[in-house]
């Protein structure tokens, strides 16, 4: 009896089986057809590129923007008063303005804007409209702000811009390329809220389509998932762009390496160098320094820490890591940062000057220091990766380094948001972090002298170090860019002895790239900018 | 309340309870709504409280999530930040400007996206919706047919393989099987479409539902349509494992259960048709623990989502919510609560009300 029942029972239950099968396999069919027309994404019939990379992302008002990617999406929308060239970051070039002329003194920077150049509606770039976008990014209070910090900015003749400082500003024409600093279409900007204060209300507008004069125009925005640029057909300059449609996309590391392998995207801007190490086929892995200085802070505030305090216990750390073990560490491409200033800005120290491990150097400092057995806490941003280098490993290194000279090091991961607290509150013992270049000019790196920015977070107040802060100071008005070279040598130099900082390293950025994509180049400001791309 | 209008209320209670007139069959199940859909409205406030509390207790500062390391420097910047989140104001009032804000349907603007958080969620909740839509219909479908099958073919060996089908479905993580089965279908055997929702080229159909193989459909846009569905195939597979291993479980050990009771062995000697007796007799009884275990599955669905759209870079809820997260981004993570909660509530909702149209009993208790 049971038998007989049981056949047909499970035929009829059998049905819905084969269907979800038959399902199944229609749609893997259908999807399979569907990639062989979209890997061709690259060549000729559809001209679209796809960037893979991790978001950091937040808006596409340029005014406004101050993340990675979001400077990606500026770059190619809008245009600067003056640019650099590839990858050279040490010599601004004109771009919107065809010449430029700092004053003798450094307090005023002439700008004499480009005949011809146009918004991507056909209109002409003029002078008013630099002086509203940059008069809107340095008023209404957003992140990039203080780029203009005290700068005046005038129209001086029909088609001169003259930007005044309070005092020398030799850095200005190395701040001006920034794609914050792009100028807006201001007519459109102004009928879309724009304002040159903090009642701003245009970001909504520039969020879903551009106002600039650059080769790509936004044709879609999304901050977590995916941007789509269109190409410019109006666009002015020499260099059409290329492909016409750039689509970036928000993917995770490991999925970009598939994706890029498979042909899925051409380019993908996030891979550690362990995920580029195995790269084969007909790919192109570019690796270049970035230009992220990774460092520890040790804290000179007694009432944080006795240890980290006492002047001796820095060089101690200084002579006790193993910076060969941390290169091996982070990869191939990345290199020992020899001074808080990155290897392609001006003014960097030369590598020879890099720090060496000295394990006896090290135990005889902490000795000199009279701090026995010392036991210290190491914070650091756990889920934090700069350049696809994770800070845990790097910490773990550290605290097996500093064993060996008899410090010992307790690790207090935590998350970002929590661990900046402590941070920028100069509460940290010891700490581990990294500063990128807000602009590629050594000034950016006073911020690590005492009583600035970061020397505060190390708890190192003003006048801790006279001698150093004279030395600062002379650097931020020296003009030229020899003297200006010397100057910022001389500073890390200091900074090196006396200071509460160790540079560790700048891990490497590796770009990788279809073959058929050309002309890439690392650029430590805007990470890549789309119209090179051929 | 006066012990006499409390007594009152009793007597009339007991009153309209007793005669089992015409309307008697109905309006147990009437009463029974109404009382569950009061409680979800209740439970829908409390998730607010909850979800401002968690979100608030948080360590960290959502102005050094936000900021550039330079505009922290600067107090200005940091005042005018706050002031302009409604962070500058004591947790109660924050609390109830959000409520008052929730009832008339505005949750605030996220921080990361400067966009009103109900537009950042009418675009990522349909993409999850659409994964885990076509997730429980898979696992459904197949989960219980598989475990009728099992249970039909008790101790053969297809009611094996099925077990261990349903064991490795159960136990092996989603995120692995998600890396897995991207590795394996879309790299190396090359028969799936890569991340995302459609091909990287395309534009998405005209809005409608938000469900882009939906929407396309409507729009006739067919090359779309074939692009979406082979996109939703794999993380929809993925997902639809674990629920089916469960399901199939449930399945197998519920009809078990029923085939051997008395009124099934009944049925069988007057000689009904096998057909009949499965459907008319053994699955209806068997329904009930199953829709449980859906409902129930359905939660882990929308949790097993936030990895699945991280490896196939899939637009929906669990990457806003761990962006959200992440950037302590405040008035989005309550959205987000919100919504899942939310969900949570309807599936909840829905269950019950199955419950009480399957089996009688239940609508009177």
């Amino acid at each position: 009896m049971a038998t007989r029942s049981r056949r047909p029972g499970a035929k009829a239950a059998l049905l819905p089986v084969l269907l979800t099968g038959a399902l199944a396999l229609a749609a893997c069919s259908s999807g399979g057809s569907s990639t062989t027309s979209q890997s061709g994404g690259g060549t000729a019939a559809a001209k679209t590129l796809v960037i893979d990379t991790s978001f950091d992302l937040k808006t596409a008002d340029p005014g406004r923007t101050y993340e990675p990617t979001g400077l990606i999406i500026g770059k190619a929308a809008y245009e600067t008063l003056l640019t650099f060239e590839g990858s050279d970051v040490t010599k601004p070039v004109p771009a919107l303005a065809e010449s430029f002329e700092l004053s003798d003194d450094g307090k005023e920077l002439t700008l004499k804007l480009r005949q011809g150049a146009t918004f991507a509606d056909g209109s002409p770039v003029t002078a008013d409209d630099v002086v509203f976008s940059l008069n809107r990014v340095r008023d209404m209070k957003g992140t990039p702000s203080f780029l203009l910090d005290g700068v005046e900015v005038a129209k001086t003749g029909a088609d001169t811009i003259t930007l005044t400082s309070k005092s020398a500003n030799p850095a200005l024409p190395y701040i001006l390329p920034n794609p914050a600093l792009g100028i807006l279409n201001s007519k459109v900007a102004k009928e879309h809220g724009a304002t040159t204060d903090a009642g701003d209300k245009a970001e909504q507008y520039l969020n879903s389509a551009s106002a600039g004069s650059g080769p790509y125009t936004i044709e879609s925005f999304n901050v977590s998932t995916q941007v789509v640029l269109k190409a410019n057909a109006k666009y002015w300059g020499p260099d059409k762009p290329v492909y016409d449609k750039v689509v970036l996309r928000n993917v995770e590391a490991a999925t970009q390496k598939l994706n890029i392998s498979r042909g899925d995207s051409q380019v993908a801007l996030n891979l550690s160098g362990d995920q580029v190490a195995g790269i084969t086929g007909d790919l192109t892995v570019k690796k270049t320094a970035s230009a992220n200085v990774i460092f520890l802070l040790a804290n000179q505030n007694p009432a944080v820490s006795k240890v980290t305090s006492n002047p001796k216990f820095a060089e101690a750390v200084r002579k006790g890591v193993d910076y060969a073990g941390l290169l091996e560490l982070a990869g191939e491409g990345s290199v020992q940062a020899p001074g808080v200033i990155p290897s392609m800005l001006l003014g960097a120290l030369p590598p020879e000057q890099a720090a060496k491990r000295d394990i006896e150097g090290a135990k005889a400092a902490l000795k000199e220091s009279g701090v026995a057995d010392p036991t210290v806490k190491l914070e650091y941003p756990s889920e934090l990766t700069v350049n696809g280098l994770s800070f845990q490993p790097l910490a773990e290194r550290v605290q097996a380094n500093l064993k060996e000279v008899g410090i010992t090091v307790e690790l207090a991961p935590a998350p970002i948001t929590t661990a900046l607290d402590n941070y920028r509150n100069g509460k940290e013992e010891l700490g581990l972090w990294y500063w990128g270049p807000d602009y590629p000019d050594p000034s950016d790196y006073l911020s690590f002298l005492p009583g600035k920015l970061v020397g505060l977070r190390a708890g190192w107040k003003a006048g801790a170090d006279k001698e150093l802060e004279a030395a600062g100071e002379k650097a931020a008005t020296t003009i030229g860019d020899e003297a200006r070279k010397q100057a910022y040598v001389d500073v890390q130099t200091k900074l090196n002895a006396s200071g509460p900082f160790v540079p560790l390293i700048q891990p490497s950025q590796n770009i990788v790239t279809a073959k058929s994509v050309t002309g890439l180049e690392f650029h430590p400001v805007w990470t890549v900018d789309v119209a090179d791309l051929k | 309340m006066s012990p006499t209008s409390s007594n009152e209320d009793l007597k009339e209670g007991t009153a309209r309870r007793k005669p089992p007139g015409r309307t008697g069959r109905r309006s147990p199940l009437v009463r029974f709504l109404a009382r569950r859909v009061l409680t979800a409205l209740l439970l829908a406030v409390g998730i607010t409280l909850v979800t401002f509390v968690l979100t608030n207790m948080v360590p960290g500062d959502p102005v050094s999530a936000n900021l550039g390391q330079r505009a922290l420097g600067d107090p200005a910047i940091v005042a005018q930040w706050r002031a302009e989140h409604g962070l500058d104001k004591p947790l109660p009032q924050q609390y109830l400007l959000h409520l008052q804000g929730v009832l008339q349907g505005d949750l605030g603007t996220s921080q990361q996206s400067h966009r009103p958080v109900l537009d950042d969620l009418a675009e990522s909740v349909p993409a999850t919706l659409e994964l885990a839509g076509a997730a429980i219909l898979i696992s459904l479908v197949a989960g219980v047919a598989f475990g009728v099958i099992a249970a039909l073919r008790r101790d053969r060996l297809s009611d094996h393989v099925l077990r261990v089908i349903s064991l490795i479905g159960i136990s092996v993580p989603t995120f692995w099987l998600a890396l897995t089965a991207f590795y394996v279908f879309f790299y190396r055997l090359q028969v799936t479409p890569g991340s995302g929702r459609i091909d990287p080229g395309m534009s998405p159909p005209p809005q409608v539902t938000g469900l882009y193989t939906v929407d396309s459909a409507l729009a006739g846009q067919w090359d779309v349509f074939s692009s979406a569905v082979g996109h939703l195939i794999t993380p929809a597979l993925v997902l639809a494992l674990y629920t089916i291993g469960l399901l199939t479980r449930f399945t197998r050990s519920a009809v078990l259960e029923v085939l051997g009771q008395d009124y099934v062995r009944a049925a069988r000697a007057k000689g009904l048709p096998p057909r009949v007796i499965l459907f008319r007799y053994v699955l209806r009884s068997a329904l009930v623990p199953i829709i449980t275990v859906a409902g129930l599955a359905f939660g882990s669905l929308l949790s097993g989502t936030v990895l699945v759209e991280a490896i196939f870079a899939w637009p929906g809820v669990g990457q806003y919510a761990y962006k959200s997260a992440t950037t302590l981004d405040l008035p989005a993570v309550m959205g987000v609560g919100l919504v899942v909660g939310g969900v949570y509530l309807v599936i909840n909702l829905i269950v019950d009300v199955l419950y009480g149209v399957i089996d009688p009993r239940v609508r009177l208790q």
